[in-house]
């Protein structure tokens, strides 16, 4: 909820505005934001669509100079992670099955032998959330979408 | 309709040499579908020559239907999917402070 949201929210609790004029203001102010109205699309709707998936692993505080530092960044388009999964569809069954038990094995939790391309599609948008910072003495690896 | 890649990029750096190449993958993906045309009776015939010496039957049987998918239409299409959604990919790894880089990037 937005400052803005709670201030009517006040206002009307306060009975400074009617039940009418704080829907009134409401409204305005969601066309104003441009936000949609169901809740859960909500986050994503309004978010442009993640492009490329990076990965930047560059030497902890102090190991800048050092000899063996290495600076690795790689830029991966969201596309090619889309078409490589969709190759995944293209596995024999006996290849998914021992992929899917090697996750199981491993605590992840991933059927790909029900993987459908809506949910692909879903992952693929959850990605725009993700940022990973790993910090260590050594080194700072970061995970992020852009 | 994707594109296929258009450009790769290759920079090599050291100390003393750089080397830098712009590889027309335009061009190249014509040349290797007209070799991959032109060799294919070759590759069929070398691959029943394997398979009737009873060769093929050795590999695991994931392998040997990941490998008819792969060979199949439908693995074609996907394998080139993949291809053309390769722009923007884009590889740099630098060490020996910042001396000695590669840098591989797909336009």
């Amino acid at each position: 909820m937005s400052e803005n949201q709670k201030k009517i929210l006040e206002m009307l609790a306060n009975k400074k505005i009617s039940v009418d004029e704080a829907y009134r203001l409401l409204s305005a102010l969601k066309t104003e934001t441009g936000a949609p109205e169901d809740g859960g699309s909500a986050r994503t709707a309004g978010k442009p669509k993640p492009k490329y998936l990076h990965v930047c692993v560059v030497p902890g505080h102090g190991h800048e100079h050092d000899l063996d530092a290495e600076v690795v960044n790689v830029r991966v388009p969201m596309a090619l992670i889309r078409s490589g999964m969709k190759f995944t569809s293209l596995l024999p069954s006996e290849a998914r099955d021992k992929v899917t038990d090697a996750l199981n094995e491993k605590g992840i939790n991933l059927d790909m032998r029900n993987m459908k391309p809506e949910d692909l599609e879903e992952i693929i948008g959850a990605l725009g959330d993700l940022e990973v910072n790993v910090v260590n003495d050594k080194e700072v690896v970061r995970v992020f979408v852009e | 309709m994707k594109r296929p890649p258009m450009l790769m990029r290759v920079q090599i750096g050291g100390e003393e040499r750089k080397f830098r190449l712009w590889l027309p993958l335009f061009l190249l993906v014509p040349l290797a579908i007209l070799l991959l045309i032109v060799l294919s009776p070759v590759i069929l015939i070398a691959v029943i020559i394997v398979w009737k010496r009873g060769r093929g039957s050795r590999l695991p049987s994931v392998a040997r239907a990941s490998l008819g998918i792969l060979c199949s239409a439908r693995g074609i299409r996907a394998a080139f999917d993949v291809f053309c959604s390769m722009p923007g990919l884009r590889v740099e790894v630098c060490g020996n402070n910042n001396k000695e880089r590669v840098y591989v990037s797909i336009i």
